[in-house]
């Protein structure tokens, strides 16, 4: 060996013992972050990055947009998400045989999915920290781990008590997903290295055999699985939710991806089919799928205007057969009319029932209620105007349009396909000589060629009806 | 060992180690299942001093459905029968939570005898009492605790005080001097104190109750 010893008395078996030393402390309180191996003075650290409390994280997209970029702003808006830990940053260091009387040496930093960008700024920082003489290690892991390097290069700040940290990135929405998958892993992996006290158990469990609900709430597997099953053979999918007594008395219910972790398949199938019950029950705009074979309970689609047409279109989910909630044919279109004999039907059913009457209001709720006075409105109009046309007008025999006579003779020659007819009757009449209708004794309508009155009614002098 | 058994043995054993809410839980049988709970009454109100007791029956599926806890004291409140015990409280039915314990379920009987609920009423004339006259209402309430829960009573006296005797009148939660006045007319003491309590003849109601009425009442 060409030295025996270092800056004066530091031997270099002293140096070799600092150093040993320094690594088994860090070797014992974080096994997990340090690895050594064979390799001669070189030491490997791989820091994860575990902040004090859960920060809103926001990657910013390159400041110099190119057009390019400008056109999808997915890839340059600010991409933001909750998180409470970082991927590892890996140092690789080299140890010289004098440290800690010289200065160790950096090789090479790196953070997974490239997700810190100043690694060489970072490496110069590190280094700067070293005084001589000192064991560095231990402050290098921690600056990193609790995520205070951050602060060093200002990219953490603490707005309204709550941390937030950018990071610039290329690319923020590839980075992102990344970055809040491997958060939601290590909580993952924290939450089952845990235990929990089951509230309904009343014991301790390891948390890779509880579940940890949306509501944040705590319960072992086992407990869960026993409440939840049994509430769904009773039909009690109210209570298929957190068992904790604030969750019940909010009246909470688990979402099927909570129900779908701790049941069967066959009872999520159920707890499905009850809930479906459920909501047919409760909803008044439910009606059912006309098809025969199907019957399937179909609500009113949601957002729909309400007095709009499209308040008759229903879309069977299990058949797919689209129709009018009214007339139960296939869909006619938000303006159609549906075909006049059901709506008769239905506004006759309809205003059979007595004003203010609870299945008035029930067919209100399903069909609604302003398409319902439409209707009917529609359908009073449409009576009038019938029993006008039978009072007042008589249809031409030929092409059945409804004449309405405004004065004159009963010889009426119709204006759409040119037929004679008596207006009085209804009767075709000759078009080479239509009064014989008139004229002839014996015939009903014999010399009533000026008689204005419908054939049903009783025939009525007129004031001025001679001077005609 | 099943886990309802487990979790009973556990809430008994939890029960006996907490010795700073007074809230005890025995056995009635050889049966973890059929249990009496009790509980003091709470400080400033009329069951101040009393020590009230439940009967507690542990349902085959519990603790995911509600345990039945109905009162084996007799108690003076508008959400307890007054005759049977039952209780009126929402988490003994649809509230229930397989979360809550049979000694926080006990902690929410005696909160309940501090906050009684007039308008979801288990006893419908207690529940009327209360509304009339709240005092009124607040000296029967004592007086039965005093009578059934071994309660002070007023002034402190003791329960014993006639030799054990119950005053009805007290009981009922009436003035003497009415009942004094009907059974002046010819009618059988305990028939006026009957009509009464049911008639809810007390305080401000009084002056919405003709004589007339009450006669009638009393010779049906």
């Amino acid at each position: 060996m060409p030295f025996t010893s270092v800056d004066g008395d530091r031997s270099l078996e002293e140096c070799i013992s600092l150093q040993q030393q320094e690594l088994e402390v860090l070797d014992s309180i974080y096994p997990e972050c340090i690895y050594r191996g064979n390799m001669n003075g070189i030491v490997k650290l791989e820091i994860p990055v575990e902040l004090p409390e859960t920060a809103t994280l926001i990657i910013d997209g390159p400041n110099d947009a190119s057009p390019a970029h400008a056109l999808s702003p997915e890839t340059v808006s600010p991409q933001t998400a909750s998180i409470s830990t970082l991927p590892p940053v890996l140092l690789e260091i080299l140890l010289p045989a004098s440290y800690p009387f010289c200065s160790p040496e950096i090789l090479s930093v790196h953070a997974t999915h490239s997700w810190f960008p100043f690694t060489s700024a970072l490496q110069r920082k590190l280094l700067e920290m070293w005084q001589t003489g000192e064991e560095i290690l231990y402050t290098w892991l921690e600056c990193i781990r609790t995520g205070e390097f951050l602060d060093m290069f200002e990219l953490s700040s603490a707005a309204s008590g709550e941390r937030v940290i950018r990071i610039p990135h290329a690319a923020p929405h590839l980075l992102l997903p990344l970055l809040t998958a491997y958060d939601k892993s290590t909580q993952l992996k924290t939450f089952c290295q845990n235990s929990y006290e089951c509230q309904i158990c009343l014991s301790s469990i390891k948390g890779a055999r509880c579940i940890l609900l949306s509501c944040s709430h705590v319960f072992c597997r086992a407990c869960l699985e026993n409440f939840w099953k049994l509430c769904i053979a009773e039909g009690d999918i109210g209570r298929v939710g957190c068992p904790d007594p604030q969750c019940v008395k909010a009246l909470s219910e688990a979402n099927e991806e909570e129900v779908r972790r701790v049941v069967t398949d066959e009872e999520v199938r159920r707890w499905k089919w009850l809930r479906e019950k459920r909501m047919v029950e409760k909803d008044p705009t439910v009606v059912h799928c006309p098809m025969s074979f199907c019957q399937h309970p179909v609500p009113k689609a949601p957002n729909v205007e309400e007095g709009s047409g499209w308040e008759r279109l229903r879309t069977c989910p299990q058949c797919s057969y689209s129709f009018c909630s009214y007339c139960k044919r296939t869909w006619h279109g938000p303006h159609t009319d549906c075909p006049i004999s059901v709506t008769e039907t239905f506004v006759r059913e309809y205003l059979a029932l007595p004003e203010d009457s609870p299945e008035r209001a029930v067919m209100e709720r399903r069909y609604g209620a302003k398409n319902i006075r439409r209707l009917v409105e529609r359908y009073e109009e449409e009576r009038a105007n019938e029993r006008w046309l039978e009072h007042s007008t008589t249809e031409c025999p030929t092409c059945n349009v409804h004449v309405e006579k405004s004065f004159g003779c009963n010889h009426m020659t119709c204006a759409k396909c040119r037929e004679h007819f008596c207006y009085r009757c209804g009767e075709r009449l000759q078009a080479s000589n239509p009064y014989v209708h008139f004229s002839t004794p014996g015939k009903r309508c014999f010399s009533k060629l000026f008689d204005f009155e419908n054939i049903d009614d009783e025939w009525q002098p007129m004031e001025g009806f001679d001077a005609i | 060992m099943d886990a309802r058994l487990r979790r009973v043995n556990k809430e008994i054993a939890d029960c006996k180690n907490d010795k700073t809410s007074h809230i005890s839980i025995d056995l009635v049988d050889n049966s973890p299942f059929h249990l009496r709970g009790s509980f003091d009454g709470p400080e400033g109100t009329p069951y101040e001093g009393g020590r009230f007791e439940v009967d507690i029956v542990i349902p085959d599926s519990y603790p995911f459905q509600p345990v039945k806890m109905r009162f084996i004291t007799r108690v003076y409140h508008p959400n307890v029968s007054s005759a049977s015990g039952a209780i009126c409280l929402d988490i003994l039915k649809d509230a229930w939570s397989p979360v809550l314990t049979l000694k926080s379920t006990l902690i929410s009987l005696q909160s309940l005898l501090c906050s009684p609920e007039p308008r979801d009423p288990q006893d419908a004339e207690v529940a009327k009492h209360y509304m009339t006259s709240k005092e009124s209402f607040e000296d029967t309430a004592r007086y039965w605790t005093q009578i059934y829960a071994g309660g002070p009573g007023k002034d402190g006296k003791s329960a014993v005080q006639k030799g054990g005797v119950k005053d009805e009148i007290a009981m009922a939660g009436l003035n003497k001097a009415h009942v004094d006045q009907f059974e002046a007319l010819g009618f059988d003491r305990s028939k006026v104190i009957d009509v009464l309590r049911r008639m809810n003849y007390r305080g401000a109601n009084i002056a919405n109750i003709n004589d007339d009425r009450v006669v009638e009442e009393l010779l049906k």
